[in-house]
């Protein structure tokens, strides 16, 4: 089969290649997608590009991606909970990365039956953006009336959330640049501030949750905006030492500086590292049913123009999501 | 079981040996909510009388979208007449919406009955007759009707659907979207 298959770190054009790969075997818990569409992320560049080698250290060659939508035409001999023809979507773990081919073989928990109101591309852009976004919101309890600032609203993830926090009955304060105001506020937002003519620190006041999106001197300005007691969800910012156990660092303390501001306003700060899940791609699936969350794509590129989709993805102006429709 | 012959008698005249044939073809099964009794592309000879619940039939388009071409409550038919009438693959998808009680019938062996028992192929006129003025309905309401229309017959039709059905369910059989829907029952809801 055909796959696009990462050849070594560096630069996206000279380490992409399209290759004529063994179609996937499965195991007893996997079933075996035919992919119809894939999506990519920051998180698929930046493992090119050898950012994330020590974390997620990859062998060459190795397919890229994690997003996928397509139907399963084959289940191991313990999968009970889909057959073959389902049409399903997930974000496939790690260890199963390569949804820019032909098939992949992903393990049953990860999956769930896909949308049934919207095609393989839009339920492809939805798994790994969504995942981040749920887990980060329902770790921090989000719900009705919580006042809840969602850093970079034109964002993979920060689309998904703003979108998540309405339907849970959130009032939604978001960042954006000029261009994308009125975009964002279509999402939903309840107040999107332009932060290029607006400082967010001057307008946001006693949030109750601050979703960090974006790290560096944002994680540590959240502790401006939230309330004595709030609590800050990052996807980026400093691991906390319950996160950093997860990854065996037994030692590991909360930066000196972060430390303080927690204890300063009584806040709670969590790192949150996605991890998939066919239950929570469940939960998605009828929030999109129901009209509550719409996927939002960019482009759609074809399979044979991969290269260029990544090119797209680099220059980190798309506005919602780039996928990739295999067959 | 029951009910069905009491339905077929009320038309017409069923012979004692009809009655007997038609039990021995037939079984009854609960499915529950979301299982799936013919799915798209695979190979479907069954064809099944709704005693309780609601099933819905759908196609999959080529980009994975769902399309309902019907809902059916007690008392009606379902399954996918193309494939069985062409002796292909299955177009459709029947699910159930909710827990689901049906007589099943094997498609070939109810055929039979047309030589078997003369008597019953008035029954099965008459039923394709209401097949076909119901589907006439459907695309004349289509084609005349506005959607806000449509939806009100479609509530008549069905009342408690709403319980049990997706609003992308109710959206894709009328041929509108969610959105409209939703714009529609608002402003129902306003008068």
């Amino acid at each position: 089969m055909k796959a696009l298959q990462i050849t070594k770190y560096g630069d996206i054009k000279d380490s992409l290649v399209f290759n004529e790969v063994n179609k996937p075997t499965i195991q007893a818990n996997d079933v075996l997608i035919e992919v119809k569409a894939a999506a990519i992320n920051p998180i698929d560049k930046s493992i090119i590009l050898g950012n994330l080698q020590g974390l997620i250290p990859i062998p060459f060659p190795s397919t890229s991606a994690y997003d996928v939508s397509g139907i399963i035409v084959e289940k191991g001999a313990e999968v009970n909970n889909f057959e073959i023809g389902d049409l399903v979507y997930s974000r496939v773990p790690q260890e199963q990365m390569g949804t820019i081919a032909e098939y992949v073989a992903v393990t049953s928990m990860a999956v769930s039956k896909k949308p049934g109101n919207i095609s393989f591309e839009e339920a492809a852009s939805l798994p790994l953006a969504g995942l981040t976004a749920l887990q980060s919101l329902a770790h921090v309890g989000i719900k009705e009336n919580d006042v809840v600032l969602i850093h970079a609203g034109s964002g993979g993830v920060g689309s998904f959330a703003i979108q998540y926090a309405k339907a849970k009955g959130a009032y939604v304060y978001t960042t954006t640049s000029t261009t994308n105001v009125e975009w964002v506020k279509a999402l939903g937002a309840d107040q999107v501030i332009d932060y290029k003519k607006e400082d967010y620190k001057t307008i946001v006041k006693n949030a109750d949750i601050v979703f960090d999106t974006l790290g560096k001197n944002y994680t540590s300005e959240a502790f401006e905006v939230i309330k004595k007691g709030g609590k800050i969800v990052s996807v980026v910012g400093p691991l906390d030492e319950e996160s950093a156990k997860m990854f065996g660092m037994a030692d590991y303390k909360l930066p000196e500086e972060l430390a303080k501001l927690v204890d300063a306003k009584e806040a709670s700060y969590k790192f949150i590292f996605m991890h998939p899940n066919g239950a929570h791609l469940g939960e998605i699936k009828s929030m999109v049913e129901d009209e509550k969350i719409k996927p939002i794509i960019d482009k759609v590129y074809p399979f044979s123009e991969s290269v260029e989709a990544f090119a797209h993805l680099a220059t980190g102006r798309a506005k919602g999501k780039i996928v990739i429709k295999i067959n | 079981m029951k009910e069905l012959i009491k339905k077929i008698k009320s038309d017409q005249n069923l012979s004692q040996g009809a009655e007997a044939y038609l039990f021995s073809i037939s079984k009854e099964k609960t499915f529950s909510k979301g299982e799936v009794l013919i799915r798209q592309g695979e190979n479907v000879n069954k064809i099944y009388f709704v005693t309780d619940g609601c099933i819905r039939s759908y196609c999959i388009d080529k980009n994975g979208k769902e399309h309902t071409l019907q809902f059916a409550i007690k008392n009606w038919w379902i399954s996918d007449y193309i494939a069985i009438h062409n002796d292909e693959s299955a177009t459709l998808t029947v699910e159930c919406l909710k827990e689901s009680s049906v007589i099943e019938f094997n498609a070939k062996e109810l055929n039979k009955m047309f030589a078997l028992f003369p008597e019953y192929e008035y029954f099965q006129r008459k039923l394709l007759e209401r097949h076909v003025v119901s589907l006439h309905k459907r695309i004349l309401n289509q084609l005349q009707l506005t959607a806000s229309e449509r939806y009100d017959l479609f509530l008549k039709q069905y009342p408690d659907i709403e319980q049990h059905a997706r609003n992308y369910h109710i959206a894709s059989y009328l041929g509108i979207t969610q959105e409209s829907l939703s714009r529609i029952r608002v402003e129902k809801s306003k008068k």
